[in-house]
């Protein structure tokens, strides 16, 4: 085997770590992407017996953004086995007591329910802020493509650029300015 | 003693001068009208001269544009100038949604802003899902939470709004995308 073929089958069978931010992000949108990167999906040499996934480091989990009324709608189910054990949590509540378990919870609904789903979902890594460790982050060599772009404040936005964007509405000619 | 003598110095101060001095202005910087003086030799001329709007020069109209396919309605009457246009206006686009609404971040009626009622309807919704997005946290009340950061439970966490449910007439409830 020729050195070039060498380093072509190390670089295809090597786990790649793919990071990906959250920051203003459905998580159930993004959960579709982020397994498709986890299972491997994304590679020409995928079969389900054949473990190629990657791992997936999220970043940002704190700053996902769920779509109109949906943070109070979305109620997370959880039965202890008891009686009277069953509870609902809805999805705010959930984000204050652990920030990363929107996103996991999304990913692993997101994959079929099979026996290796428990060992992909250990690929996946979720942090709440921007910081990763360094062990981990010396790993990283892809990002994946946001779904969303962030949406930008309007106080963030430099006044003067504010005031020279173009105009689309104009006052009436005796209109004062409040 | 002394700082309640001038406290109650300063108070009565207050009322006296809140009562008897009116509050007049003769310019601001965005009246629309302005009161310009000129002498000539030894009279006073004062008049008040319409000013232009600060908005005229950056204006955007479908008639300027010159490769711009016009809209066919299938009625005679004139599309509105954001009609005629064609923007995809989303609510992030706080840049657009802002020349719509007050300094207290209250959307303008429509004879203000001149939109025919659908894009009114459009322009409104957007305006407070931008809000709610917290998008615009400074052209708000004075009084009211900005930050999304510092809301109250739900309404702290980031939100973004499908324009699609605009004019949906009921909204229908999430379906459950992974459900098998
Ligand atoms: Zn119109």
């Amino acid at each position: 085997m020729s050195a070039a073929k060498r380093v072509q089958q190390w670089a295809t069978f090597a786990r790649t770590w793919h990071v990906f931010d959250c920051k203003w992000q459905d998580p159930y949108e993004s959960a579709n992407i982020i397994k498709k990167y986890l299972m491997g999906l994304h590679k020409p040499i995928y079969h389900p017996l054949n473990d190629c996934g990657d791992v997936v480091v999220c970043i940002n989990s704190r700053n996902i953004a769920l779509r109109g009324d949906d943070w109070r709608q979305r109620a997370y189910f959880h039965h202890t086995g008891y009686p009277g054990g069953a509870s609902w949590t809805l999805a705010w509540e959930l984000h204050n007591k652990d920030p990363t378990l929107i996103i996991k919870k999304a990913v692993y609904r997101a994959m079929k329910g099979n026996l290796q789903r428990r060992h992909t979902m250990e690929r996946l890594f979720i942090y709440p802020g921007e910081h990763i460790p360094a062990e981990v982050q010396q790993n990283v060599s892809n990002q994946i493509r946001q779904i969303r772009r962030v949406p930008e404040r309007l106080d963030h936005i430099p006044e003067e650029e504010v005031k020279n964007f173009p105009k689309v509405m104009d006052y009436p000619e005796n209109y004062i300015l409040k | 003693m002394a700082a309640l003598v001038r406290a109650g110095f300063l108070s009565a101060k207050n009322t006296v001068l809140s009562t008897t001095v009116r509050c007049l202005s003769t310019t601001k910087p965005l009246r629309l009208k302005e009161i310009k003086e000129q002498r000539e030799g030894t009279t006073l001329v004062v008049e008040a001269v319409t000013a232009a709007s600060p908005r005229s020069e950056l204006l955007v109209r479908a008639e300027k544009i010159k490769d711009l396919v016009p809209i066919v309605t299938e009625a005679s009457a004139k599309p509105c100038y954001m009609c005629a246009l064609g923007l995809d206006v989303k609510h992030t686009d706080v840049l657009i949604l802002s020349q719509f609404v007050r300094t207290d971040g209250c959307m303008l009626p429509r004879r203000i802003t001149g939109l025919c009622r659908r894009q009114q309807k459009k322009i409104g919704k957007m305006v407070s899902m931008a809000q709610k997005a917290g998008l615009m946290i400074n052209l708000t009340p004075a009084a009211c939470k900005k930050d999304p950061t510092r809301r109250r439970e739900h309404k702290k966490f980031n939100t973004y709004f499908d324009e699609n449910t605009i004019f949906m007439k009921k909204i229908p409830k999430p379906v459950d995308r992974f459900k098998r």
